[in-house]
């Protein structure tokens, strides 16, 4: 206690001499706003809380958004590296209870937090001023306003390593059946990322999704005969790593940063298309008002073009403001689409769709490669 | 000559006003309620956990609703129904209480030998080992344990490494069936021990010499004698064994390579995947239901073993 109160003249100077020079760099600063916002602004909290997913994910939240946060305004950010399927129990049960939620911000995909917004636990962020820089992506499909908001996209490729493939790139998922990969393959253990390609590799048409998913059922019970590894992100740089695996379904970033690590990796995206989805950031209902208007501060400012041109460098993914350069290593490459033509081999499938079938597909993949 | 009052230490004196006040507030007429409220702090617990039961029970007959993921405020047997009906939780269910008997049934193999020499060998040394070696596993998580057999078993792992040499090319031994029972066995091998060794120990040695000076053989008195006598020892092991097996977690997860779920890993999938708490609670009441079913057989047919040593003694 003492040694606290001991460091709190220090600590004020500093706060007091950060205030006054953002007050004297105010006129056209601040993406936040900060010198409108000085004298009506609520008080800060000493910290708000991002959950956010670890590794080089975290690292370039942190760089990009979280430490520009931070010297913009003085608040610092915890991470809390919480799964994201594990906070979401604690952040219902809180709004549930009238409890304020563990968390200030929510790092999540858009499928999950579109189970939280369905759920009526999310705050709506349709008054953000960043929000009318953004491109179409940032705007969660069927659902009414932003009770998210999409910070970039991210697409499932076919992540492969060069010398299990000796006469080229894969080119179709159907490659994967090939019988020299067997038990060398490896999918999300939820099947998330491949249900769509499945279903077209199956001879279906993604019009028929959710209806009639079968040739996607089909083709996943050819692959389960290949005994694929069924893991999370993680897995899957270790498994490549380790020599576990020649191919997997996974999002560009984790291949990308594997390769950065050494791993000899390339990645396509197959003749059927590759998932596309989004992530995006949300705000649990119940914070105090002061923190709910520094948590909203936290995502408008992530949705500036500084924040989100050195946070996706580190993710190599890209975002929702226009006129963003892609990494130099991915200038051109399928998993970081940028012009309308790009798109047109990815497959992106409404949230609404994919929560309100969610538990059947998992059901089904699982009982499949369960079986 | 009579010691004044006085004289009494101070000690003594406070000793004396903490009876009188243990008196008061605990009467002797009180003194056979006293087991009964020592048996307290364990009923609020079990309470607890019912009351918890209860809870998951209400939550198993509901259904989630994916327009609001939200629980109905109907109740229904729907739950229920798809947990019977579907044949993925039918091969999860069989997966798990064949995974638990056949761990339960090699970890007793494996524990008895070592549990036996541990109790009767007769080097100081050798018994401290044993007991250092028994006790080492505890100090590391199951979760470090499970990676260290995906080092140790990995395609580069030092186990293929070392065929290797021999010119036996690369094997899969991890992430199947197999790997999942090899290392639920390794988990809860210092359980059983645990619960073997002081059956072993309350069975005299005198008898086995007794049994030697009458002509038996090894076999003869081991099959006779230790094996009947050890009865409890084995039916205790038996119980921690197979529950702790039949509702692992961590190790399906990690050695078994996403396709060897056991029944904990579908509970929370549906807890923590695809939020259907409803499903999620179900799985767990008919976990707790085929356990404690488990658990009831055993108690019918063999007894309590351990857990009721004076039983056993009579």
């Amino acid at each position: 206690m003492s040694h606290d109160k001991f460091l709190s003249i220090p600590i004020r100077r500093r706060t007091l001499i950060a205030s006054m020079a953002a007050a004297g760099a105010s006129a056209g600063l601040s993406p936040l706003g900060a010198g409108r916002a000085l004298a009506q602004e609520p008080e800060k909290p000493a910290e708000i809380i991002v959950r956010a997913w670890g590794g080089s994910w975290v690292d370039a939240l942190k760089a990009g958004v979280s430490d520009s946060f931070t010297k913009a305004t003085g608040i610092a950010v915890r991470h809390d590296l919480t799964e994201d399927n594990e906070i979401q129990p604690k952040v219902w049960a809180a709004v549930a209870q009238n409890r304020v939620p563990p968390i200030h911000i929510n790092w999540d995909t858009t499928t999950n937090a579109t189970k939280s917004a369905l759920r009526g636990v999310t705050e709506d962020l349709s008054d953000l001023p960043n929000l009318k820089n953004t491109t179409d992506l940032a705007k969660p499909v069927g659902l009414d306003g932003y009770p998210i908001v999409n910070t970039y996209g991210y697409v499932y490729v076919l992540a492969y390593r060069p010398s299990a493939f000796p006469d080229g790139p894969p080119k179709s998922w159907k490659d994967l059946l090939d019988p020299k990969l067997k038990g060398r393959i490896a999918l999300y253990n939820d099947g998330i990322g491949f249900h769509f390609p499945a279903q077209v590799a199956g001879g279906g048409k993604l019009e028929d999704i959710p209806g009639n998913m079968q040739p996607a059922w089909d083709f996943i019970s050819k692959i389960k005969e290949q005994q694929p590894l069924l893991g999370e992100d993680p897995d899957f740089t270790t498994w490549f790593q380790k020599g576990e695996i020649d191919a997997a379904c996974t999002i560009s970033t984790n291949a990308r940063e594997a390769k950065k690590n050494g791993i000899e990796l390339a990645w396509v995206v197959p003749e059927e298309g590759a998932k596309f989805d989004t992530d995006g950031l949300w705000i649990p209902k119940g914070l105090p008002e002061n923190e709910l208007y520094w948590a909203k501060q936290y995502i408008n400012h992530a949705l500036t073009k500084e924040a989100q041109q050195v946070w996706l460098d580190g993710l190599g993914l890209p975002g929702v403001v226009p006129g963003l350069n892609p990494p130099a290593d991915l200038v051109g490459d399928p998993s970081y689409p940028t012009k309308e033509e790009d798109f047109e081999h990815l497959i992106r499938i409404s949230s609404k769709v994919q929560v309100e079938n969610e538990s059947q597909w998992f059901a089904k993949f699982k009982e499949i490669m369960q079986g | 000559m009579r010691t004044p009052r006085a004289a009494y230490p101070l000690t003594w004196r406070v000793m004396d006003g903490l009876e009188r006040i243990a008196a008061a507030l605990w009467p002797a007429s009180f003194q056979r309620g006293l087991p009964y409220l020592m048996l307290m702090p364990a009923v609020v617990l079990v309470g607890l956990l019912v009351l918890g039961l209860f809870q998951i029970g209400d939550t198993s007959l509901r259904t989630l609703d994916t327009n609001t993921f939200l629980m109905s405020e109907d109740y229904t047997l729907a739950n229920y129904r798809r947990v019977l009906t579907e044949n993925f939780f039918a091969t999860v269910a069989g997966r798990s209480l064949m995974g638990a008997v056949i761990v339960t049934a090699v970890t007793l193999l494996f524990a008895f030998p070592y549990a036996y020499l541990m109790v009767r060998t007769s080097s100081p040394a050798l018994r401290k080992f044993l007991l250092v070696a028994l006790f080492l596993p505890f100090f590391i998580g199951q979760v470090v344990r499970a990676y260290g057999w995906l080092i140790i078993l990995g395609n580069q792992g030092m186990v293929n490494e070392a065929l290797g040499l021999v010119g036996v090319p690369p094997m899969r031994l991890l992430y199947n069936y197999p790997a999942v029972l090899f290392g639920l066995v390794q988990y809860m091998l210092p359980f059983a021990v645990l619960m073997l060794a002081p059956a072993l120990t309350a069975i005299p040695g005198e008898l086995e010499a007794a049994a030697a000076s009458l002509g038996a053989g090894w076999v003869r008195t081991f099959r006779h004698v230790v094996l009947p006598l050890s009865r409890p020892g084995l039916i205790g092991a038996g119980l921690v064994v197979v529950t702790l097996s039949l509702t692992d977690f961590a190790i399906p997860a990690i050695l078994g390579g996403g396709t060897q779920d056991f029944i904990a890993n579908a509970i929370y999938d549906q807890f923590f995947r695809t939020s259907d708490q409803g499903l999620g609670a179900t799985l767990s009441l008919m976990l707790v239901a085929v356990g404690s079913i488990v658990v009831g057989l055993v108690f019918l047919l063999f007894g309590a073993g351990t857990l009721a040593m004076a039983e056993a003694r009579k």
